[in-house]
């Protein structure tokens, strides 16, 4: 049986880890062509060449990170105070439905049917646009995220408070801030990849003006570089690996 | 009078929860409120903590109106079926929460809080988060976080329900003896007919979202709707 469970860990670990290790191996090879088995040579050349300036990608990389900052802030901030009004409003599943909206009917028919708003406005093809349109999507995420947090214990919670003679914003830095801080965190990660792996809305919406991390890796795949695809997917990878990391070390903590 | 109650109405899609619900409580008493559940009684404490606002009617404790006043700036404290305790604070910090709200300086916080959990039997939980307590020790801990800031007054919803019957019956004495040591005055909710009688001072009697006062427990006992009749009819048949 522990045998059985070794070999299955080992097998899993393979299957995750294998495609993440044949990416570093192809954004460090050159002439890498049918029929040769492995590439003729091994370079830093690729990753030498983000910190050159005629590929962009160190751009590329600050915009993709300050737009996935800036979303997953933001949507954290009105997902946790709208949810709040939703979960305790009169009609609060018909309300809820309307969060679903942007996903029932897909990120990137939403963003060609809001393009024309967008360029009335001047905000198609600039990172503020970028923003505001994957804040579309993932506002929504976070509301529906933190219903669950709202619910009935909580709201007990708040009465208790206020009986004590707890006012309204003492209450939310001693007693729900407290216990959201892990819903908040996990909230803040899964914002910060959606608005990190957008790739469909941030399309229609930027015109290819904003060359995000993840438009880069499409842009260096319809060119036939897979290096430099491999390359950036690398650097696509890394803030997931690390939010992972942090997020296990933080709930490890927390069940502590 | 020390909390007056001016014809209390609630109603929620036009079911009427209260009906014109007027009530006088006296300084330093315990009113039990015995009724069914679903009958408006803890509407009727949620109204009165501000919880919850009614459609019509007028709330004065010591003569002074606080229809209109938020639950914090109330002063009346709530103690909920369940102790729902802060679960992030230990039983030291759930306690002294009410201080803490009050800016009070720490060692006066601390002093206050130490002498509260000896006194309700705490001594060696300090320290322990809500999740290691028993249920007793959970409503022991909800009781002193209510009785450390001096309320004026304490509406308790049913606060023993969910204890095994030999802890409610400690936390019952527990009450009345902190109730008479500290001059509480409270309402006290439930529905069952036994505790209603161990724990009021005063009696009364809700029914369909209407309210009986009675003067004396003698009125309390032979009015056939509150069930005491029957209750010594059946003892008495055994």
């Amino acid at each position: 049986m522990a045998k059985a469970k070794t070999i299955t860990t080992t097998l899993l670990l393979i299957w995750c880890i294998t495609p993440l290790l044949f990416l570093v191996f192809l954004s460090v090879s050159i002439q890498w062509l049918y029929p040769h088995i492995l590439p003729q040579a091994i370079t830093g050349v690729h990753w030498h060449s983000i910190f050159t300036p005629y590929n962009n990608i160190t751009q590329s990389a600050a915009a993709s990170l300050l737009i996935a900052i800036i979303v997953a802030t933001l949507a954290v901030a009105v997902g946790f105070v709208v949810a709040r009004f939703i979960a305790y409003h009169k009609y609060a599943k018909r309300l809820l439905t309307l969060a679903y909206f942007p996903f029932a009917i897909s990120p990137v028919i939403f963003a060609v049917s809001l393009k024309f708003y967008f360029l009335k406005f001047g905000l198609a093809g600039n990172i503020l646009g970028i923003i505001i349109g994957q804040l579309i999507i993932a506002i929504p995420y976070s509301i529906i995220f933190f219903t669950s947090f709202w619910n009935n214990s909580v709201h007990n919670l708040l009465n208790v408070a206020a009986t004590l003679g707890s006012p309204y914003y003492y209450t939310m830095r001693h007693v729900v801030l407290p216990q959201a801080k892990p819903f908040i965190i996990t909230c803040f990660f899964q914002c910060f990849l959606i608005s990190w792996f957008e790739y469909g809305l941030t399309t229609v919406l930027g015109y290819g003006k904003v060359p995000t991390l993840t438009i880069k890796v499409y842009q260096y795949i319809s060119e036939a570089n897979t290096y430099n695809a491999a390359l950036c997917c690398c650097l696509l990878i890394i803030p997931p690996l690390l939010l992972l990391w942090i997020n296990k070390k933080i709930f490890l903590k927390h069940t502590s | 009078m020390y909390l007056q109650l001016d014809n209390i109405s609630k109603s929620y899609n036009q079911q009427m929860i209260l009906q014109a619900v007027s009530l006088q409580v006296q300084a330093n008493t315990t009113t039990s409120i015995l009724g069914k559940s679903g009958c408006g009684k803890s509407t009727l404490l949620k109204i009165i903590a501000g919880i919850t606002k009614q459609d019509s009617g007028h709330i004065y404790l010591q003569q002074n109106n606080i229809t209109a006043l938020p639950p914090n700036l109330r002063n009346i404290v709530y103690l909920f079926q369940e102790a729902l305790l802060f679960p992030h604070l230990n039983v030291y910090d759930n306690i002294a929460f009410g201080l803490k709200v009050k800016k009070e300086n720490n060692t006066s916080i601390k002093i206050k809080v130490t002498q509260l959990i000896q006194h309700l039997g705490l001594d060696n939980e300090t320290h322990k988060m809500p999740e290691q307590l028993s249920g007793g020790q959970k409503q022991r801990v909800a009781f002193g976080r209510a009785l450390i800031i001096n309320p004026p007054l304490m509406l308790l919803d049913e606060p023993f329900s969910s204890l095994d019957v030999e802890t409610r019956t400690t936390m019952q004495q527990l009450y009345k003896t902190i109730a008479l040591q500290y001059n509480i005055t409270a309402l006290f909710v439930t529905h069952d007919l036994k505790e209603s009688l161990i724990m009021g001072d005063k009696l009364a009697y809700m029914h369909n979202g209407s309210l009986t006062m009675y003067h004396t427990k003698q009125q309390f006992i032979q009015d056939a709707h509150t069930g005491v009749s029957q209750e010594i009819s059946f003892w008495n048949s055994l």
